[in-house]
């Protein structure tokens, strides 16, 4: 049974016929490799990208699909990969950049070697992604790009701040891509998750009271998880969606909220621990 | 299978039931969303004021139709029991409801204020409030914003000074009612062709001046207002508080200023 089949939203799926390449889902279950068999199951053809030649290969497998090694911090790489993955796919609707360095640390000790790398890999390789995809989308007659930002790049949270300043600054070179290249029929929007299980969170969420103390920020009582990310982006990449330069807070309303200070975690992790230990 | 019974078990609405206020011309935002939905499963209440000019598109729809001034707080609850009494449940509820108010800041006067205000600001509060209550399984509540609350357009000082405070609103309540599994947010459509707007688009000068800003090169429609109505409704979007602007990136640029068509 193909991908499409499996959707229950009818025959044919919201996909079908699009072709998609996902950076980012070279780890395994994290949020680019959710999002691919999302969009596969949908009907789309799609393209995997990362830094795991295996893992991705697993992926392309499973999916049917064609698996792309990149370095993102490498322009001569991003320029490849997504040559790569038109060439493989006979042209791109759909490019969404799913990688990220979730780094945590205090502000005054954040080392130049840091930023430079986040740097590179959060807000250069990015652009440089979405130069590589303007002419290619451009012969496609239009197409849907996707990058997977985060709701700390609107709302607050401690030790995190190249994170989220890097995470803030794609947000805008979103959104001067939408203005500027919309006439060529080309969208260009956001997602911003905020926590997420992933594989990028799984040692916080390993910690006892850690997310509950950030549950609490969630007013629809729970956090997010990456099929609620990749919902939105078949939204987004779909024909039917008229919208771009947006950033979607699809984080089940913590802007409304926001996270916990780093004072109420540590108590909330105190308090799990010493719940935990019977004292 | 007929396509209609495919959706009834297989649609993105399959099992839900939704109310949409503002649907009395086939060319509304109202009538677009109900056509969508029902071709998504869903069973649709449409209403507005118009009795009988809104259940002629419900009987070619196959909708209930539902008298409803915004306004009212009885119509309200009326207007939720009637989906409640039909189909059992409410999931999903889209408010529409506008009247066009235009004045310079130097002219606006207390009446053209009150009537936006009753419309756009306490009829879209009071609809929420009405349609949470009847959200028994939780839900998904969706009010239209406008461009010109984020973007300014001369003259419009009532109009989007009540949408803009329905968009607080929105905010507020979708912090309040979260925990009980109710979503709410807002739509912000940018210069769409509906039923309200198409004296504007009779103006050469006007499309022009406004097409010039919009990135994507044509105006948002109906129809494209209805698929994030739709994507809102749906299971498959984990966001509350939000408005969700579809303006065909004009957002990104301006208004074009009164002089620029006059």
């Amino acid at each position: 049974m193909s991908g499409a089949a499996m959707t229950g939203g009818g025959a044919a799926g919201r996909l079908a016929g699009k072709t998609a390449l996902v950076v980012g889902a070279a780890g395994v279950g994290n949020m680019g490799q959710v999002i691919a068999r999302r969009f596969a199951a949908e009907g789309a053809r799609v393209a995997v990208a990362g830094r795991n030649k295996e893992v991705l290969q697993a992926l392309a497998d499973e999916l049917g699909g064609v698996a792309l090694d990149c370095d993102f911090t490498r322009r001569d790489s991003i320029e490849a990969m997504v040559q790569g993955a038109a060439d493989a796919l006979g042209g791109l609707d759909i490019a969404v950049n799913a990688t990220g360095w979730g780094l945590l640390k205090p502000f005054l000790e954040t080392t130049d070697e840091e930023l430079d790398r986040m740097y590179a890999l959060q807000l250069r390789g990015p652009f440089q992604f979405v130069q590589a995809l303007i002419p290619v989308m451009e012969r496609r007659g239009g197409g849907s790009i996707i990058q997977i930002s985060s709701a700390t790049a609107t709302i607050m949270f401690h030790d995190h701040a190249a994170y989220m300043a890097t995470k803030a600054g794609t947000d805008h070179m979103i959104r001067t891509v939408a203005n500027e290249f919309g006439h060529l029929g080309i969208r260009a929007n956001s997602i911003s998750p905020g926590v997420t299980e992933t594989p990028m969170t799984a040692e916080a969420q390993a910690v006892p009271g850690l997310m509950e103390a950030f549950k609490k920020g969630y007013p629809l009582g729970r956090y997010g998880t990456s099929a609620d990310i990749a919902a939105g982006c078949v939204f987004l990449a779909s024909d039917e969606c008229f919208m771009t330069g947006e950033n979607l807070q699809v984080n089940g309303g913590l802007t409304l909220r926001g996270n916990p200070g780093k004072a109420d975690i540590e108590a909330s992790v105190a308090a799990a621990m010493a719940a935990g230990t019977g004292q | 299978m007929t396509s209609t019974e495919a959706a009834r078990k297989q649609g993105r609405l399959a099992g839900k039931t939704a109310i949409i206020v503002g649907a009395s011309d086939e060319r509304s935002m109202g009538f677009a969303t109900a056509r969508r939905f029902l071709a998504e499963g869903a069973n649709v209440v449409i209403a507005a004021r118009r009795k009988e000019a809104t259940q002629a598109l419900a009987d070619r729809l196959g909708a209930v139709a539902v008298a409803c001034d915004i306004t009212s707080e009885e119509d309200l609850a009326a207007l939720a029991q009637a989906a409640l009494d039909r189909f059992g449940r409410l999931d999903a509820a889209i408010n529409y409801a506008g009247i066009e108010v235009q004045s310079p800041i130097l002219d606006v006067t207390a009446d053209e204020l009150r009537r936006s205000s009753d419309v756009h600001f306490v009829g879209a509060t009071l609809f929420i409030k009405h349609m949470a209550r009847a959200m028994a399984q939780g839900g998904s509540i969706v009010t239209a914003s406008s461009l010109t609350v984020l973007a300014q357009a001369p003259g419009h000082s009532a109009y989007a000074g009540a949408k803009g405070g329905a968009d607080v609103v929105v905010r507020v309540a979708a912090n309040e009612l979260g925990e009980k599994g109710i979503r709410v947010n807002s739509i912000a459509p940018g210069f769409t062709r509906s039923a309200m707007t198409e004296a504007y688009f009779g103006m050469e000068a006007v499309r022009r001046a406004f097409l010039k800003e919009m990135p994507l090169g044509r105006f948002p429609t109906v129809e494209d207002i209805a698929e994030v109505a739709l994507w809102l409704a749906s299971d498959e979007a984990f966001v509350t508080g939000q408005r969700i602007d579809v303006t065909a990136g004009q957002a990104l640029r301006r208004v074009p200023l009164a002089s620029e068509y006059a």
